[in-house]
């Protein structure tokens, strides 16, 4: 086969670094990371990340980032908590997905339409949202979701609607047309324009698709913490923007985007957070610096892979004269 | 002319990873002389030159500056010797204002307590444009969205701003336009008389011939040839690079313009302001429509125009063949028509992406199976079978874009067109920085397509390219349509540049 010559280091350090972090919490955890009943809860814990992160891949291929999937989280959880007890429980699936998707088609209209760095329009959302949640929280007393809609969270609903929307979302990313077309933007935006794919429409696109799984992530949690909380949706955007960086995709998207990535960076980042909990070190006030120096060092590991790969495979000339420019821009 | 050679190498090797670029090359230039370097894509001439100019260092050999070793470790190094270079290959940073981008690397003389006055830089950088006689730059804007042409100018005011003895130009008259090209020329003569040499390299013969003194012959990585340009022909040139006689004429023969009475598209008052005005034409089945202008003619502008990705402020392109009106580059798209850019690299092929990547993009609407499949399979045959029929030199077809020479990367960006069935098909500059081999193959596809019914727009600075191609030629001035000549009317350079200027 030709492809397997083609793997390159960048290609390998996803795996090792989940290998690495997957067989040292396992060691460290003595074996207790592998117990049946800390393995479903492993699964449990990385649900969200993924379908999420799947959603996330779509915008991230395109090279740019939506911080904004916490707090369209924490919103979506709590107008749809708030409709299902309003006019029924079963209306907490329909207006999750709609609001969710709805968000989601507002980045991407600002994004595209008004060329907003999505970094910067993100963050602003990041902050205005949680205002907006908070306020929301402030006169809607009930928390919990309806007592009928916890069955969401039972395995034979849980599980087989998770497979569903990875599989789905794998399809339309790597099998289709807009996965294709998001890709060619995130390699180049203007060559991308020049053979005729509608930028402005894929872009909205892959916020919808993203703020879609935001929407089904928002379901997930509804059903198994019982309602929404203060809490929720902190950090989750980080969670997700590391999931799929561990994952070896580049924060410039293209072709190094792809569904099997994101898999391997949740796993990795979710057996992070499981393994410190299990060797007792998340009650401590080392966890989260620990935490940080991890995906630090994962995430320099996979830079400096990159890099190095991308010698290989291109031109010899032209790392010569990329190097003769840099340097030339170091001295300006 | 001074017989003391200013420049010597002797037995230059160059290796890349398995490649050998440069074989035993020896090759020098006198003082005063100016010397052509010619040979097929992926011959070695790029690479000597960037020896010479210190972008790469030699495995083997030796060069001697003014009968001293000479090995320049950087390009500044180089400059410090007075040799400067500029390249195939756009070189300009484009976050950068101009002005800036003449001094890279050199703006240490304008710093003061660690701030660098761009007042000063700029002020020095207008000087050189003044001192060379260089077509006007505005200085204090970014470089990012300037045309190729303009930034060429930046490129090469910067090799000259560090008064050259040895100036070293890689292919830059295929990036400028009839005018600019003149203003070259002048420039060339004038470094002559001032005693200065330059190295051209070009895949033009007939200008190599007559603006240079001497010409060297490349073949892989070897010297075939040095000839007196004032006693040479094309044709042994030609005969020299590519080992093989080929045949002169690779442009049309008939002289009768030939296509047929149905308009495939027809363009209305097309003004974009500030590039176009109220440009009307029409194109038809079969039909090689080209275009000609100077720099600011808008030619390019008029191809962007028609596959939608400039907005016009007024007028109408109707696509007859369909009956619907062109407002984007994705209605373009979708309706059989395909849009070659002038600038390959930035605007047309996605460079880190694989060769496969890039011929499938214009074609999965086309290759999508049942709820919207692509796969893989289809794909990859789509792609392996373009890359078989216009044989793109390659290891295999995962290789990313930016490994292939310029010639290649032509064949893939036009070649993936041709796998559709276009309607219209646009081609900006579609010869710019490839050999006469791919050049010649690319007129053959061009003939191809015009015989199976395609009306093709080529918008190009070359002239004896849209003179030997065109059916009907449409010159522009100032934006807006000069005059329109029939192949068999007046059709020649002296009436077409008549009207030009």
């Amino acid at each position: 086969m030709i492809k397997k010559s083609r793997i390159t280091l960048q290609d390998i350090v996803p795996f090792a670094a989940f290998f690495v972090i997957f067989f040292f919490f396992a060691i460290v955890s003595k074996g207790r990371m592998l117990s049946a009943y800390n393995l479903s809860i492993l699964l449990d814990q990385s649900i969200m990340t993924i379908v999420v992160g799947c959603g996330a891949l779509f915008v991230v291929a395109q090279g740019s980032i939506d911080l904004s999937v916490g707090v369209n989280l924490a919103l979506t959880s709590v107008i749809a908590t708030w409709a299902a007890n309003a006019w029924g429980g079963w209306l907490l699936i329909p207006v999750a997905l709609l609001v969710g998707t709805l968000v989601g088609i507002f980045s991407g209209t600002v994004v595209s339409k008004f060329k907003v760095p999505s970094f910067m329009l993100t963050i602003a959302m990041l902050i205005g949202i949680r205002g907006i949640v908070n306020f929301i929280q402030s006169f809607i007393h009930t928390q919990a979701i309806p007592a009928s809609m916890s069955i969401l969270s039972e395995p034979y609903i849980k599980y087989p609607a998770f497979v569903l929307i990875v599989i789905v979302l794998g399809y339309v990313f790597e099998y289709t047309k807009i996965g294709r077309y998001c890709k060619a933007i995130g390699e180049n935006e203007t060559t991308a324009r020049f053979v005729g794919v509608p930028v402005t429409f894929m872009k909205i696109v892959a916020f919808a698709v993203c703020g879609l799984t935001v929407g089904f992530g928002a379901l997930f949690s509804l059903s198994s913490i019982g309602g929404t909380s203060q809490q929720i949706g902190l950090f989750f955007e980080m969670r997700v923007a590391m999931a799929v960086f561990l994952g070896g995709v580049l924060v410039t998207g293209g072709t190094s985007a792809k569904l099997y990535k994101v898999l391997l960076g949740s796993f990795s980042i979710t057996i992070i957070v499981n393994g410190l909990a299990l060797i007792g070190l998340s009650q401590t006030q080392y966890s989260q610096s620990i935490q940080g120096i991890l995906l630090l060092l994962i995430l320099g590991v996979t830079i400096l892979a990159s890099k190095k790969s991308k010698k290989y495979a291109a031109h010899p000339e032209d790392d010569e004269i990329d190097a003769h420019s840099e340097d030339q821009a170091a001295k300006a | 002319m001074n017989t003391d050679k200013m420049l010597e190498i002797i037995g230059l090797n160059k290796y890349f990873g398995p490649t050998h670029a440069n074989k035993n090359l020896s090759f020098s230039v006198k003082k005063g002389e100016i010397k052509g370097l010619i040979g097929e894509n992926g011959s070695g001439k790029s690479t000597l030159i960037s020896q010479i100019a210190g972008l790469y260092s030699s495995d083997s050999g030796q060069m001697l500056l003014d009968g001293k070793p000479y090995s320049p470790g950087s390009p500044i190094d180089a400059n410090n010797r007075g040799i400067s270079i500029v390249m195939q290959e756009l070189g300009v940073i484009g976050s950068l204002p101009a002005g800036v981008n003449v001094f890279l690397g050199r703006t240490k003389q304008f710093t003061k307590n660690g701030v660098v006055s761009l007042k000063a830089l700029n002020k020095a950088a207008a000087e050189q444009f003044e001192k060379w006689d260089l077509p006007k730059v505005p200085l204090s804007k970014l470089t990012d969205g300037m045309m190729i042409e303009t930034r060429k100018i930046i490129e090469l005011a910067r090799a000259l701003s560090v008064d050259p003895r040895l100036l070293l130009l890689d292919e830059i008259t295929q990036s400028l336009s009839m005018n600019n090209r003149n203003k070259l020329y002048e420039l060339i003569n004038k470094l002559k008389a001032m005693g200065r040499s330059v190295i051209v390299i070009t895949h033009d013969v007939e200008e190599l011939i007559r603006i240079t003194d001497t010409i060297t012959v490349l073949r892989d990585g070897e010297v075939v040839g040095d000839v007196v340009s004032a006693e040479t022909t094309p044709d042994e040139i030609k005969h020299m690079m590519v080992g093989r006689e080929i045949s002169g004429d690779y442009y049309r023969a008939d002289t009768t313009p030939e296509y047929a009475d149905k308009v495939v598209l027809s363009v209305r008052d097309l003004t974009v302001p500030g590039e176009i005005e109220n440009v009307s034409f029409d194109v038809h089945e079969s039909e090689i429509l080209g275009f000609c202008g100077l720099s600011d003619s808008g030619i390019h502008s008029v191809g962007k125009a028609v596959y939608g990705l400039i907005k016009p402020s007024g007028g109408s392109i109707h696509l007859k063949s369909k009956d619907l009106m062109i407002k984007s580059a994705s209605k373009a798209l979708r309706n059989n028509m395909a849009y070659v850019p002038k600038d390959r690299d930035n605007e047309a092929l996605m460079i880190r992406a694989s060769i496969h990547d890039n011929f499938v993009l214009p074609s999965l609407t086309e290759l999508q199976g049942k709820v919207g499949y692509l796969s893989p399979a289809k794909l990859k045959k789509m792609a392996q079978d373009m890359t078989d029929k216009l044989s793109v030199k390659c290891t295999d077809i995962y290789q990313t874009i930016d490994a292939l020479s310029g010639g290649n990367k032509q064949k893939v960006n036009l070649g993936r067109w041709l796998a559709k069935d276009i309607k219209l098909l646009i081609l900006d500059c579609p010869t710019r920085g490839v050999d006469v081999g791919v050049k010649a193959y690319i007129y053959f596809l061009m003939k191809e397509a015009k015989n199976n019914g395609v009306a093709t727009i080529l918008i190009s600075d070359e002239l004896t390219e849209v003179l030997g191609m065109s059916d009907r030629l449409i010159v522009m001035k100032d934006g807006a349509v000069a005059d329109v000549i029939r192949r068999d009317e007046d059709f020649t350079e002296q009436s077409v540049i008549r009207v030009m200027i």
